[in-house]
């Protein structure tokens, strides 16, 4: 086949307006596709993130904003065997609910954060942060949208920071985060919360079970002044996000009809080349292309275009990933939008199939098609 | 005998009407022959080449093409029978319009074992044949009638098949091509020794031809005289 690339790319250049307009539509497709896609490995990430860590969340509390847990519970649960650390957090949230453009604050002990966090400054200083109360460390996505860099004061609501650095992380969920000291946090003005922390972060051994652990940690403090509700990190993200866990679910039809109006496309374009060309491939089996060779031409045909079309649509949707830092966020757990190969691949496959699939049926009408006929049709 | 054809027919349905434009044809046709085939239209003398060229099949019958019975091949090796036995030339040149001239008369060699430099030396020679190699980069729509048509000559004889068919080669040129586009093939049947059956519907055009058929009411006339069927 590799023989007739020419004429099948000559062909498709022939129809330039019709071939560019089905190119732009199979992109646009694969653009809305990745992003869904995107979305669910997003969430899929959080969800499946180790259960080797957990978190301990006051009972029937939902929003960051409703639970305190004494602060000094992490003395309590440290002493509980298969826990190698824990660490209190106070967040702050500008919104609980779902949105694009939620700002959220963890405040942690500055010494217990490059211990428990995977971060790598890629502007400022930790020294920087460490010894400043008022500092915060900002991760790439926020500062990408909210144009921070180090030196700047940044304020939501009564909170104010100073960036101290910009971090990025392997969890790009991480990103979306300002993480500051847990102390200053508690004393902001209007919060009043010293001595309580919305949640504490529990890193067990590697041997440890998880379930068994946060079985002892809620057991422990049954009868204290707040019961707990303890959860893997997994499980405890998948349920503050379980309003958009149904959200997300729908968005696969979106993802499917849009790969299902690529298919329509292709498939009318396909057919439309077919019917202008009976003559020509009339011609061609009359001078010994059998109607394998036709099939295949077409066939070709379509997957390049599909392909084309597609790879352009994917390296769009990769690009703005990569650089637009789209977070979704609800209850100050927020999903991030990132580019993965495994994301380009799904693509490219889907592409392939589409195209093969939206060839097969003008390609089996034009290989079938009896010569004579054919070459009396105008 | 390079062509044998026995008791062949071919019948059409048109409405209720069936028309039997071949009825019990027998005709043999040896290597190196220049046959034309005349007849007013409509009698079937397109229907008996694209028989022969294996582009259509008869209700009953057989074609034997140098040893081989054609009528029972299937679909996929008929197509590859017509690559490598058939050079087929049509009344409208039929050249495929992306392509250039070279590109155009390359294409049956494609589908043949043959490397990109034996591509190139046949090519070069069929063009060298029709007297254009100087157009070789021209698509279609840059040629005038004629020249169209001698590329369409080029690409039937390029792979060097069993035999030429030609349907009203002239049958779109005005006088003076059509006496050039003649004398070409009356002199690649001289020189290349190629087999050539012409169908057409201009006496003048026939009458170079070695042998010349009619066909009437589905029967073969040669030279005036009824075929014994």
């Amino acid at each position: 086949m590799f023989k007739f690339l020419p004429y099948i790319l000559k062909t498709l250049w022939r129809h330039r307006a019709r071939t560019l307009l089905t190119f732009s539509g199979a992109a646009v497709s694969l653009f809305v596709f990745c992003f869904v896609v995107s979305l669910q490995q997003g969430l899929d990430r959080l969800t499946s993130q180790s259960d080797s860590t957990l978190i301990v969340f006051q009972a029937n509390k939902f929003c960051p904003a409703t639970s305190h847990l004494q602060q000094d519970y992490d003395r309590i649960i440290n002493r509980l065997p298969g826990v190698r650390d824990v660490v209190p957090i106070q967040v702050f949230t500008n919104n609980c609910r779902a949105s694009l453009d939620v700002v959220v604050f963890y405040g942690v002990p500055p010494q217990k954060l490059r211990a428990v966090r995977d971060f790598e400054l890629l502007a400022g200083s930790w020294s920087e942060f460490e010894n400043n109360q008022d500092a915060g460390v900002v991760g790439q996505a926020v500062a990408g949208r909210r144009n921070l860099k180090p030196g700047d004061r940044f304020s939501i609501g009564e909170v104010t920071v100073t960036v101290a650095g910009i971090f990025t992380s392997e969890n790009k969920a991480e990103e979306n985060y300002i993480y500051t000291h847990l102390e200053f946090l508690q004393r902001t003005r209007g919060l009043n919360l010293v001595g309580t922390v919305t949640q504490h972060e529990v890193v067990l051994d590697a041997a440890a079970d998880p379930a068994q652990i946060a079985d002892k940690i809620d057991e422990r403090f049954r009868g204290g002044p707040v019961q707990t509700d303890t959860r893997t990190k997994g499980t405890f993200q998948a349920a503050s996000l379980a309003d958009l866990v149904d959200l997300i679910g729908l968005t696969h039809y979106l993802g499917y009809a849009c790969l299902g109006l690529m298919a329509v496309l292709i498939l009318t374009t396909n057919f439309m080349s077919v019917q202008d060309r009976i003559q020509e491939h009339a011609v061609l089996q009359t001078i010994g292309f059998g109607g394998l060779q036709v099939f295949s031409l077409i066939m070709t045909e379509s997957v390049l275009l599909s392909l084309a079309g597609g790879a352009t649509g994917i390296v769009a949707a990769l690009t703005v990933l990569a650089n637009s830092g789209i977070a979704v966020s609800a209850e100050a757990v927020s999903l991030a939008l990132t580019p993965s190969t495994s994301l380009a691949a799904i693509g490219l496959e889907l592409s392939v199939a589409v195209g093969v699939l939206a060839g097969m049926l003008p390609a089996l009408t034009a290989a079938r098609a009896e010569i004579v006929p054919a070459l009396r049709s105008v | 005998m390079l062509i044998e054809i026995r008791n062949l027919t071919k019948t059409f349905r048109k409405g209720d009407e069936t028309i039997t434009p071949l009825n019990d044809v027998t005709l043999d046709i040896d290597r190196g022959e220049f046959v034309s085939l005349m007849g007013p239209s409509g009698t079937g003398k397109s229907t008996l080449l694209n028989q022969i060229a294996g582009i259509d099949r008869p209700d009953a019958g057989s074609i034997t093409v140098a040893g081989t019975e054609i009528t029972h091949l299937s679909r996929s090796r008929l197509a590859r029978w017509r690559a490598e036995h058939v050079g087929y030339i049509f009344q409208t040149h039929n050249l495929i319009p992306v392509l250039t001239a070279y590109e155009n008369v390359e294409l049956p060699l494609l589908l043949l074992p043959f490397d990109r430099s034996e591509r190139r030396r046949r090519v070069q020679i069929a063009l060298e044949a029709v007297d254009l190699v100087d157009r070789a980069s021209h698509y279609p729509r840059q040629l005038s009638g004629g020249q169209e048509q001698r590329i369409g000559i080029a690409r039937a004889i390029v792979a060097d098949p069993t035999v030429v068919v030609a349907d009203e080669p002239t049958g779109d040129l005005d006088a003076a091509t059509s006496a050039q586009i003649l004398e070409l093939l009356q002199r690649l049947n001289r020189e290349l020794d190629t087999t050539l059956l012409m169908v057409t519907h201009d006496t003048d055009a026939a009458a170079i031809a070695g042998r010349q058929l009619q066909l009437d009411h589905g029967q073969i006339l040669e030279r005036g005289q009824v075929v014994p069927q």
